[in-house]
This record gives C-alpha cells, structure tokens and sequence, in this order.
C-alpha cells in the first residue's frame, strides 16, 4: 500500500449566490495513490467538479472553501496562496475538462499552449519547448504534429482537442492528472479512444488519475476505485469491482437499476429514481438521499448518517444499506 | 410517493415569477443603475414640472442685469446666473430638459421603429430581402453618425423636428442590424422548430415566440440611444442646426456663442455641459444596468 | 423487412443536402453538406423504430426531414398514404396534427417568455381547438405526464431538466398525434432521469395508440425503447435490424465497432471485452468517401470493391445490411485490423443555413 498521494478531509465548499448560500460539497474525505485511478461519480448538481476546482484553488469568485484540508506532498493546498499554487498546477497536479471546443484558447496556436507550461515550470526556451511539444502531440497520437505546432485550436477536431488537452496536461509529468467529464462532449468511438490513449498514458508515467464523470460506464472501465457522490457527500466508496456487483447504497443500486445495459435482455425494467436532486440550498440535515429512497427507515430522517464501513475497504453512508446480494439477485431475475 | 407528488412539493417552494420581475430584482440591486434611476427621473420630473419650479419664464428679458456687460454669474436671485440677454439660466435649464427629454424619445422613437421592422423582417426572411436590407443598413453606418445627421438636416432644412427626424434616421441602421442579429439567434431555437412543428403560422411565429425573445438588446440600446441622441442634438444645436429661434431654451442652443464669454462668463458654457453630461450619465447607467438584467445567461436556474 | 402495407411512415431514397455558401460579396454555391444522402426505410404503425449513429450521420435531419422541418433535396416522403414531399405549408398544416416532435435539448425548447398554459395549449389553439375547454385539456395533459396542474401559470425557467421535457411531451401530445419523432429526448438528463423519461415514454405509447421514430446516440437506452434499429453513418443507413438481434448478431463492421466502444457499467465484463477501436475522426459530411462510407476506418476493409462500389442495402439474416463482405465477416474470415488514423484537416462545421421552411 503506498503512501497517498493526496489526501483530502472533510472539504466543504459553499457558494454566495442571490438565492441564498449553496451548500455544494458537505464533508468529504478521500486519497488517492501514485498511479491509482480513482472514479468520482454522480449525477450533475452533486459537487464533484467544485470538489476538483476548489482543490486546485479555481472555483468561481463567489465560492469559498469552508472546511477540509487537503494535504499533497506534505502541503494543504487549501491553505496555500495562489502565487504557491500556481508552482503546483499544470507542474504536480494537472487538469483536463469537459468542452474541448472552449478549454483551449482559440486565439493562439496549439504551439503556443502546449509552449506554456513547460516554459513556466521548466523554464524552457522556445525551441526546446517545440521539441518536447512535438514529443507530446506524437505522444497523444496527433500525425504531422511539427506542422500542427502552428495551427489553431477551430482547426481541429473534438476529438484532436481533447488530445490536445492531454498534452498540455501531461506537458510537465504531473503526479496528478484530473480529468472531469474527459469525453461526456465527444462521440462513442472516439471516446473510446481518449479512455484508451488515457488509460496507456497514466500507467505509462504511473500517474494518479482522478476521473470524474456521471457515466457509470466510463468508471467500470478505467478506475480501480469507485465512489458515489450525491448531494455533496460520498454516499459509497470501495473498489469497482465490489461497488457494481455489490452495491449497499441504494443511491448505487438505484444507478445501476436505471441504466439500461447493452449485455442485458431487451426487456430488462429500467427502475428510475422517483423525484430530483436535492435542493442544495439548505445544509444536510438528514440522509440527503431519504426523499428518494425505497430504503429508508425513520432515522434517515432524523440525521445524516456516517460514512461507514461495511467490509475492507468498502464505504457506505446509510442506516439501511442494501441486502449484499440484492443487485445480483435482481440482474439475474431480471434477465430474460 | 408519485413522482408528480414529489415534484409537485418541490415547485412549491418557489412563487411564480416571470422573466421579466426578475430582471426587475436584478435591475433593484444594481447601484450603477439606481443612481441612474434618479438621474433620469430627477430629468424628467424637472421636464414635467418645469414651469412649477422655474423662477421666471425661459424668454424673460431683463437687459437691466447686463448694462455692464456679460455677465452676472450665480446668485441668490438667480441661481444659475444670467445669459447674455438677460435671462435666468435656471429657468432655462429647467425649461430645456423638456426638449432634451422631447427629442430624445421621438429620436430614438423614430430609429427604433423603422430599425424594429426592417431589421425583423431581414433576419426572418433572410435571402435577397435580407441581403438587400442590410446593404442599405451598411451604407448608412459607414458615414459617422453625427455627420449623416448633419446631412438630413441640411436637405431638410435646420429646425427641430427636423433634427429629431435626423438623428432618428441616423439610429435606424444600429437597431436594424442589433434585431437582426437576435432574431437569427433566435430562428434556429428548438422551440421555434417545435413552433413549426405544431404548424404555428409564420407571422405569429414571428411576433410570438422570435420578437419577445430578441428585443432584449433592443432596450439596452434604446436607453443608451437616448443619451447618444441627447448629445447629437445638442450638437446640432451648437452648430445652429437646431430650433432657428435663439431664444429657444434648448441646451445645445444654449451653448451656442458661450465660446467669447469663455473668460467672463463660464458659466454660461459650462452649466448647459453639466446638464447634458448628467442626463446623458444617468442614461448610460440605465442601459448598463439593463444590460446585465437581462442577461439570459444568468436566467433561472443553470 | 416489408411491414405488410401497414406502414404509417415510408420514406424513399431521402437525400437533405444542406448548400455550402462562401464569397466575398455575394454567396456562390461551393458544395454541399450531405447531411442525409439516400435513406429508405418503413415504419410501421405502432412500433417505434430507433435510429442510431454518431455526429453528422444525419439522423436528426431524418425526424426534421419527415416532419417537413427542413425541405428534401430528393427522394420521397409518404405518410399514412399521402405523399408529403412537396406540400405547401398551408396543405401540410392539417396533417401536421398527426406527427409531432419532442426535442433534445430541455432549455431551448420551450419559449422561456411563454408560461406553460400557453405552451401546452398553443398546439390546440393553431388547430381552433381553443376554446372553453381548453383549460381543461391542459391540465389533463399535464396530469398524464405527471406535472401537478398549477404549473400551468409558471414559467419553464422554475423547471428542471426532466420536468422540461415532460412539458415537451404535453405539447406534443396536445392533439392526439399518431407519430411522434423524438429526437435525443433523453440525452441531455441526468442518468436516473432519463429512465422516469423513457418510461413516461413507453406508457404514453401504450395508452395513446403512437408510433415513435426514436433518435439517439446511446445505444443502451434506444436498444431498449425500439423494437427495430436503424444505424446511420454519414448520411445512410448501414444496417436496419430487428432490437432483439442487433446486439446479440450485429453484422455491418460499423455496428460491430460502435457496440464494442459503448462502455457497459460492469469492470468485470469491461475487462473481459475486446475492443475494436476505430481510429482517426468521423469524416465531415461535406466530404464524405466515395462508394463505402465506412471504407476509411473500417477493420475489416478489403482491397477490391470497398473503395470503388457502393454497397446496396441487402438483406441478410433478417438485417438489412449495406457490406460487401458482411457474410465473411460473420463467418469470421476476415480479421479486424488496426487501421491508420486519418485526423479531418478543418472544422466541422461549414457556413451553410438550414432553409426556413
């Protein structure tokens, strides 16, 4: 078991807005390792990419990080000031977004950005940043990259940009790369081969990699380590491997129940979720997940329960958690 | 618990509010825009009311006050001192905001309408309609706006309604392209294809569901119009352009001539500029804080 | 695949080509984006047919095309027995009470300005079906998609996403149609609503007697709702199978490719698959390859008549099927190969502006 590379507890993250303050992220604790993948999913609405910008110190003007620390290399970040974090972006912990059409500036050439941060952090001039620019596109599976140097982001694909993006974040050999909602913007095949470009690359330089997305698809196939977040908080944590066979949360199972699945017969029930996500307005003060749940027992609604565990290495946040085998159970009765 | 039920509650939580009141509550909050509000109200209260307020009339002579020359500045009788003829200045501004206030709005009245049409029916129909339309719009933009008023003025000859006509005109082509753009915007919304769809006319299409959704911009530009119409008028009236009678409390008229007294009588020129400077300001920040109210990106919920 | 004479909806040899307009003072017609480039196909009264593919394979020109959103470059459309290609849009008001069309995206689809009463009923009012009863009628619908009545006078900005498209369903149903197109009426919610969606969706279609044209990008949730399956690639269609089959026996190489890129929420099955992984980008529409669309990525290309004949859509196995090698594909005679990327040289998206009606 290796040292964590990150460690995180009890982040909170409020935003001010006219309605009132929002309660994005209410306490949640997590580490990752060098080299491990760890998947952070949930539906949109339920703070985690606040929780990913507010570790980076980028959150919008009007959110602020009340609680939690977050300790990388020996450091909180949530308590260092932006000239000290900028030394850590891009260099130790590198992030890639959702829009490939807006995360790259359309008016300087792709040179020019993958240039950027290998001459911030490295203090490369320019032709040895070309170089290393030229290794990195290749790298990443971009043809004639010594040309493409000069060309410009509207020039390229989706596809090519998120590539693009890989680059530049992996430009410095961070620790950590972020990827939040990588290929929810781009088609099926070619999503396909960003999870694959990106699967080879951080096992490659053993980095950690942070995968956020709501497409349980996504996280069966590229984290070790899974958790569920709703409404702010980690509903369940454990591995992928025990999270899809046998969930406990029945947020999990309620996830897994709606999705339809290609390897499941055509006339599998697709059992939706009643009602919406929370209304993040208030903070929790019982389980947030209670108004939905098919599980719920009187103390859901009395307080928030703690995330607690319920097998090595397996989380769960409920006070009525789901029989072990009950998604088992309901597949295989389900499949016609 | 049905999933109406559940929602049913959650809707509940909030009161019906349409777009427009809450553009108004932004609008409330926004400082810029109060301290506009009260500029432009302060105007127009004191264009309503000016002969309650005004001392004397704004054509009162009493040459007794320049025998020596020009001329008496600011004193307890008259606030605003006393023009080269003998008049109150503070009446004369009281009394001119009326015409600032008159043709600022039948200006931009003029501009709003002719641009409202020609731009909806060149974004709407697009093609040659399109095509034909707003190469007449470039060509008038492409001569400054303040000259090509100067022009209409000179074919029609100097006066009031005259210069209200030119500098409407000289608007019609920047409301014209600003509509056109939004009801592009607006054309390839889905709910105008659902509209389609359903077999909703195209005229009702039009003024249903494309024009409440683009004129937006329109009243951002409308307000800051006014304050650029303010300006050209006055202008125009420096220049003589204006109302052919001297004694015509307008402010641009009023600064006509101020230019010899410069040295004794600053007052004279610089009292009209700070009415214009202010009723223009307050306009400005009107149509600043419009323009944040309305902007669809802060609308409802993300 | 001939439904017996009970189809509702035929459409014949579609093409929608889009003109590309570039100039420096007037517009000179350069090319053409052709967003649909020869598409036939029946659906039958009742059933709902998917219609799956990627980005510019032309699948929502389709359900605009067959709704006369946009006009057919060529080729026809017939709708219970008449043919609507050419109608004016004074002929085709009438008809348009039967076929209706829900729309993707939850935010841009209703009239922000227009409160709800107004949206649900204004289909009932063009129709002169306004009138005293028409309060009713709204709330009525409401009901049957599970909004609570008083939403009538509220505005869709106070509105969720899954609410949204519930309103959007109101609407459409607001005259009784027979056809419905639903262009990704799901695509753009939160996973644990697109199920109550899709859901809603198959109840309605039972109780009000609909036929649904279906379009998506997710295979999962089309496979689920369709009973047959049409796969479009740059502008046609490359196989049309029975749902059932199309997972179990897929035959088209882009079918075979697309279902392995689909992740599926299981690590182990994740870890078990193997995966075709096609390579380089879709091709641009604009310039789409000659004869086989799918010859440049395609695994399991072929030297001769890939590259200089066009296939026909044939049947085979109960699918329709446009390979020249399908049979040899399915018998496991060719093996897929990794093939070089070929990266689109320019944007996507060229000048062109759909025709207003």
């Amino acid at each position: 078991m290796r040292t964590p590379l990150l460690t995180v507890e009890d982040l909170e993250v409020r935003f001010g807005t006219s309605r009132g303050l929002v309660y994005a992220v209410n306490g949640i604790s997590f580490d990752i390792a060098p080299g491990e993948t760890l998947g952070i999913v949930g539906e949109s609405g339920c703070g985690k990419s606040v929780t990913s910008l507010a570790l980076l110190g980028i959150l919008a003007r009007n959110g602020r990080v009340t609680g939690g620390t977050a300790m990388f290399g020996g450091r909180d970040l949530l308590k260092l000031k932006d000239e000290q974090l900028r030394l850590i972006r891009g260099r130790e912990i590198a992030m890639i977004f959702q829009d490939p059409m807006t995360s790259l500036n359309p008016v300087l050439t792709i040179g020019k950005q993958l240039r950027e941060p290998l001459q911030v952090h490295f203090g490369m001039d320019k032709s040895q940043a070309d170089r290393r620019a030229v290794e990195l596109l290749e790298q990443v599976g971009i043809p004639s990259a010594k040309q493409r140097l000069r060309d410009y982001p509207h020039q390229f694909s989706g596809g090519m940009r998120q590539r693009v993006m890989i680059a530049i974040a992996l430009a410095c050999e961070p620790k950590l790369l972020i990827a939040d909602e990588p290929t929810t913007a781009l088609d099926v095949t070619i999503q396909a081969q960003i999870l694959e470009l990106l699967k080879t690359l951080v096992s490659e330089r053993d980095t950690a990699l942070m995968l956020i997305t709501h497409d349980l698809g996504v996280v069966a196939g590229m984290c070790e380590r899974v958790n569920v977040m709703y409404a702010g908080m980690f509903m369940e944590t454990g591995s992928a491997a025990a999270l899809f066979s046998q969930p406990r949360h029945p947020y999990t199972l309620g996830l897994l129940q709606s999705v339809p699945r290609l390897d499941a017969g055509r006339r599998q029930k697709l059992m939706p979720i009643p009602g919406s996500p929370r209304n993040m307005l208030s903070p929790p003060g019982e389980c947030p997940f209670a108004p939905r749940c098919r599980y719920e027992v009187e103390q859901s609604r009395q307080q928030v329960p703690p995330l607690e565990e319920i097998e090595p290495g397996h989380q769960v946040r409920c006070f009525n958690p789901v029989p072990a085998d009950e998604w088992q159970r309901e597949r295989l009765g389900g499949a016609a | 618990m049905s999933i109406a039920e559940l929602e049913s509650r959650e809707i509940q939580l909030e009161r019906p509010q349409g777009l427009w009141s809450e553009a108004w509550q932004r609008l409330r909050r926004n400082r810029g825009a109060i301290i506009g509000f009260g500029l432009v109200g302060t105007f127009v209260l004191v264009a309503i009311f000016a002969p309650l307020l005004a001392p004397y009339g704004p054509r009162e002579q009493n040459l007794s006050l320049v025998r020596e020359g020009c001329c008496p500045g600011p004193s307890a009788d008259y606030w605003f001192g006393v023009d080269a003829l003998g008049r109150d200045e503070f009446s004369r501004i009281l009394y001119g905001a009326r015409y600032s206030l008159l043709i600022g709005v039948v200006s931009v009245a003029v501009g709003l309408t002719f641009g409202l049409i020609l731009g909806a029916v060149a974004g709407f129909f697009g093609g040659i309609i399109d095509g034909v339309i707003m190469r007449l719009m470039d060509i008038m933009l492409a001569i400054p706006g303040f000259l090509l008023a100067i022009g209409i003025v000179a074919m029609l000859g100097p006066g009031i309604w005259q210069i209200m006509i030119a500098v409407g005109v000289v608007n019609i082509p920047i409301f014209a392209r600003l509509l056109r753009g939004a009801v592009l915007a607006q054309r390839e919304n889905d709910f105008v294809l659902a509209a389609r769809a359903v077999g909703v006319p195209r005229r009702t299409i039009l003024g249903s569901h494309i024009l409440p959704n683009s004129i937006s911009p329109l009243i951002v530009q409308g307000t800051l119009a006014l304050a650029t119409a303010i300006i050209d008028v006055a202008g125009l009236g420096y220049l003589g352009l204006g109302p052919q009678d001297p004694a015509t409390p307008e402010w641009g008229t009023m600064l006509t001539d101020t230019i010899r007294y410069l040295q004794t009588a600053p007052h004279l020129a610089i009292i009209p500029g700070i009415a214009i400077v202010l009723a223009v300001l307050g306009f400005n920040l009107i149509g600043d804080g419009l323009r944040e109210a309305l902007d669809p990106k802060l609308r409802g919920r993300a | 695949m001939s439904t017996n004479g009970n189809a509702l909806v035929e459409v014949e040899d579609l093409k929608v080509y889009f003109p590309i307009k570039s100039g420096l003072v007037m517009d000179r017609h350069v090319g053409d984006v052709k967003a649909v480039d020869g598409v036939s196909l029946e659906i039958e009264r009742g059933e709902t047919l998917g219609l799956v593919g990627e980005s510019g394979c032309g699948k929502s020109t389709v359900g605009r095309a067959l709704l006369r959103l946009y006009d057919p470059t060529a080729g026809k459309i017939v709708f219970d027995g008449t043919d609507i290609t050419h109608l004016g849009e004074n002929q085709m008001r009438p008809l348009r009470r039967r076929m209706q069309m829900i729309f993707q995206d939850p935010y841009a689809s209703l009239n922000p300005r227009h409160s709800i009463g107004r949206i649900v009923g204004e289909p009932l009012r063009v129709h002169g079906r306004g009138g005293k009863e028409l309060g009713k009628t709204v709330r009525e619908l409401l009901q049957t998609v599970g909004l609570p009545a008083d939403a009538i006078s509220r505005y869709p900005h106070e509105f969720s996403g899954g609410q949204r498209q519930r309103i959007g369903l109101a609407r459409a149903l607001a005259l009784n149609p027979d056809f419905l197109v639903c262009d990704e009426p799901v695509s753009a919610l939160d996973v644990s609503i697109q199920a109550q969606i899709v859901n809603l969706m198959e109840r309605l279609q039972d109780d009000f007697d609909l036929t649904y044209l279906f379009i998506a990008h997710d295979l999962a949730v089309v496979r689920h709702i369709s009973d047959r399956i049409a796969v479009m690639y740059l502008g046609q269609i490359m196989e049309l199978s029975p749902a059932d089959d199309l997972y179990d026996n897929p035959l088209h190489p882009y079918t075979i490719s697309l279902l392995s890129a689909i992740p599926i929420p299981d690590p182990e099955v994740e870890k078990r698959r193997s995966s075709i992984l096609l390579q380089g980008d879709l091709p641009s529409p604009a310039n789409p390859p000659a004869a086989c669309r799918f010859h440049t990525r395609c695994p399991y290309v072929q030297p001769t008549r890939c590259r200089d004949e066009e296939p026909l859509l044939r049947p085979l196995e109960g699918h329709l099927v446009k390979c020249h090698y399908a049979e040899d594909v399915k018998a496991g005679l060719i093996t897929p190969r990794v093939r070089e990327a070929v990266f689109e040289p320019g944007p996507q998206e060229p000048a062109y502006v759909p025709p207003v009606d």
